[in-house]
């Protein structure tokens, strides 16, 4: 027999429960949940921003977009300057491991003696330490395989400039901060840095990016160049620069080369030059580029601006005969002279012959303030109109302080002075139909707009003498080219040094242009202190002008103007200076 | 009524678990687009220093360099070249 149970009978539970304790229950319950009410209020109404913040804090990252340097191109499109990656490699001193083996091969990586590389993790305060910055890619793996603790790497960019040392004064360098330094490189430093981005995002416990937060701001990639230089001009001009100065055992010398037709700047070579890549032991000597930052007495130079002004306000024409015998002029007590004496002239040969005596006697006719006008129009005493550094102004001073003696030796080029690259663009007044054009050193498409100086007349008349003085009977022959008629006039001159003119120092140069009758480039050589025998311009400067015209019309695919049956060169007349 | 909110609670729960999965695939997606863009750029990089490369290969310098050395060539001059006319006319 079962026996039942009566629960409901029983006598434990017939107590009743005291009512306080389950409104002392529903009370706590309550106050729960108004805390985690109050709570929730505060994390998400009060609160709210800093929360906010602290939760960002924690999962979110700001990451920086770095711009790309432009890259630098020639007028064909070669690359003269582009960023390749170079990463840096750092330690935490503290944390690398002393494993002597692993060290070793570290300093062998890094191409640098043991020794110096502990040096550089001696001091254990450091908590960072650059052990060599922009390394070789293949470098960085070498030594991300040693696995060694405590030493990571970091991107970094360096610039490669593939031209080397033919190329270097035009485009320059940037230093380790990717900043421009020299050249094109600085000039247009702004265009080519770009500007540096930014994006939130939010990572995961990987360090993976997993979203985007906020708003992005995209890099903006620096502008690609492209600059009006050709490469294979500028190469040859830098290789027969670099021959002449070595065969000549000279100090310095330049070239500039600009485009007759635009003002294209097509290749301003000097030497000596160095490599951009590796910039250790750098002497002023190499850095500067002297076609553009340093002035000299142009000389003889000068002298088809004198005449050609005569020729212009119509007191002389080409067939003008000039009494320059006995070989000098006495002006206001000073004596100028020709090397010898010539004789009778005629405009024509005065250029042809180079003679002071002659130029001197047609300036004489005409008013300072004409000359100085012409001159200035030619752009002398001004900074030439090329965004360049160190691009200088040359010195032409007023024409109020010119003394008579002034007047005439400024008339064949002694008493100013100018950049090699002024003398260049002052010729675009013969080359251009009268016309001084601007230069630049960015590609143009457009033909340049000149000022007009002389008149188109006058302008080929001047270029009539300029190939007579490159040609038999004139100081220049050597300027000569197979193929092509050239045109152009030497110049030589003692070197100033001190207040006066040392007699064993000269400069040598030429400017001309090709072909003639229809100029499509303009040559200017200088070469300094040119020291194996030989110092006059038509000897020293001429040969070069000469290859540089052939190879460049070569180049630009001018057709030869003239029988291209090789020529025999003539000695040069010996010209006054 | 019981029933509505059953079902009701089954969408909601339903709908969160896809949800999570959703922003779930959306990080894979978003992390693959990362490395594709990752992989884009390091191209570009190595394209721009492979192109560096091969300039430095082809300079004017080298090349005559080993034209002259190499294959006995010399420096063209309009002595010997030979210059043709070009006319439009068939």
């Amino acid at each position: 027999m079962t026996r039942s149970l009566q629960y409901t009978s029983s006598p434990l539970l017939a107590s009743r429960t005291p009512v306080w304790r389950s409104k002392f229950i529903v009370a706590a319950v309550a106050i729960g949940f108004f805390g985690l009410a109050a709570r929730a209020a505060y994390i998400q109404v009060i609160g709210n921003a800093f929360f906010q913040r602290q939760g960002e804090v924690r999962f979110t990252r700001t990451l920086a977009l770095p711009a790309n340097r432009g890259r630098i191109f020639d007028r064909n499109g070669l690359v003269l300057a582009s960023s390749v990656p170079a990463p840096s490699i750092w330690a935490i001193p503290e944390d690398v491991e002393r494993d002597k083996p692993k060290l070793q091969q570290l300093a062998k990586a890094l191409d640098m003696p043991l020794a110096d590389l502990t040096k550089k993790l001696e001091d254990d305060d450091k908590t960072f330490v650059w052990l060599k910055r922009q390394v070789d890619d293949t470098v960085a793996k070498q030594i991300a395989a040693l696995g060694l603790k405590g030493v990571y790497a970091r991107n970094e960019y360096k610039r490669e400039y593939p031209e080397g040392e033919a190329m270097a004064h035009v485009v320059g360098f940037t230093n380790v901060e990717d900043k421009g330094q020299e050249g094109v490189e600085l000039t247009f430093n702004k265009e080519l840095a770009g500007k540096a981005g930014s994006r939130r995002v939010i990572k995961d416990r990987f360090g993976r990016v997993v979203e985007d937060v906020g708003e992005q701001v995209p890099p903006v990639d620096g502008k690609d160049l492209t600059l009006s230089v050709d490469s294979k001009i500028q190469f040859f001009a830098y290789q027969k620069l670099r021959d002449a100065v070595i065969s000549n055992k000279a100090k310095a010398g330049s070239v500039v080369v600009l485009d007759a037709l635009s003002g294209e700047v097509l290749a301003v070579a000097n030497y000596p030059s160095y490599v951009p890549d590796k910039r250790k032991n750098l002497t002023g000597e190499q850095l500067r580029n002297r076609a553009l930052t340093d002035t000299f007495e142009p000389g003889s130079t000068m002298k088809p601006f004198t005449i050609g002004l005569a020729l212009d306000t119509g007191r002389v024409t080409p067939q003008t005969v000039i009494q320059t015998a006995p070989g000098s002029v006495t002006i206001t007590g000073s004596t100028i002279h020709d090397s010898h004496a010539h004789g009778p002239l005629t405009v024509e040969q005065v250029i042809q012959v180079s003679s002071n005596v002659g130029t001197t006697k047609i300036a004489m006719q005409m008013p300072a303030r004409e000359m100085w006008e012409t001159f200035s129009q030619a752009g002398f005493g001004q900074k030439p109109q090329i965004s360049f550094p160190g691009a200088v102004s040359g010195r032409l001073r007023p024409y109020k302080t010119w003394r008579p003696i002034e007047q005439a030796t400024m008339s064949y080029g002694y008493g100013l002075s100018a950049s090699l690259f002024q003398m260049a663009r002052s010729y675009t007044v013969f080359s251009h139909d009268g016309q001084i054009i601007p230069t630049t050193l960015l590609k143009r498409d457009e033909p340049a707009v000149g000022t007009q100086v002389f008149s188109p007349k006058t302008a080929a008349a001047v270029r009539k003498m300029l190939q007579m003085a490159a040609g038999p009977g004139g100081t220049g022959p050597l300027a000569q080219t197979v193929g092509y008629s050239v045109g152009g006039k030497s110049g030589t001159a003692h070197k100033q040094v001190g207040k006066g003119y040392a007699t064993n120092k000269y400069r040598s140069w030429f400017t001309g242009m090709a072909p003639i009758d229809k100029p499509r480039i303009i040559v200017a050589v200088m070469v300094d202190e040119p020291s194996a025998g030989q110092y006059f311009g038509g000897i020293v400067a001429a040969p070069v002008f000469s290859e540089v015209v052939q190879q460049s019309l070569r180049m630009m695919g001018v057709t030869p103007d003239m029988d291209v049956k090789p020529q025999t060169v003539v000695k040069a007349v010996e010209e006054s200076f | 009524m019981t029933r509505l909110n059953l079902i009701l609670l089954v969408a909601v729960i339903t709908s969160a678990m896809y949800l999570v999965h959703t922003q779930y695939a959306s990080r894979r997606l978003f992390q693959d687009l990362e490395h594709a863009t990752t992989d884009a750029h390091k191209l570009a990089v190595e394209n721009d220093g492979l192109e560096v490369q091969r300039r430095s290969k082809a300079t004017p310098l080298r090349i005559e360099k080993l034209a002259k050395m190499q294959l006995q060539m010399r420096t063209a001059n309009p002595a010997i070249t030979q210059y043709v006319t070009y006319s439009e006319s068939k």
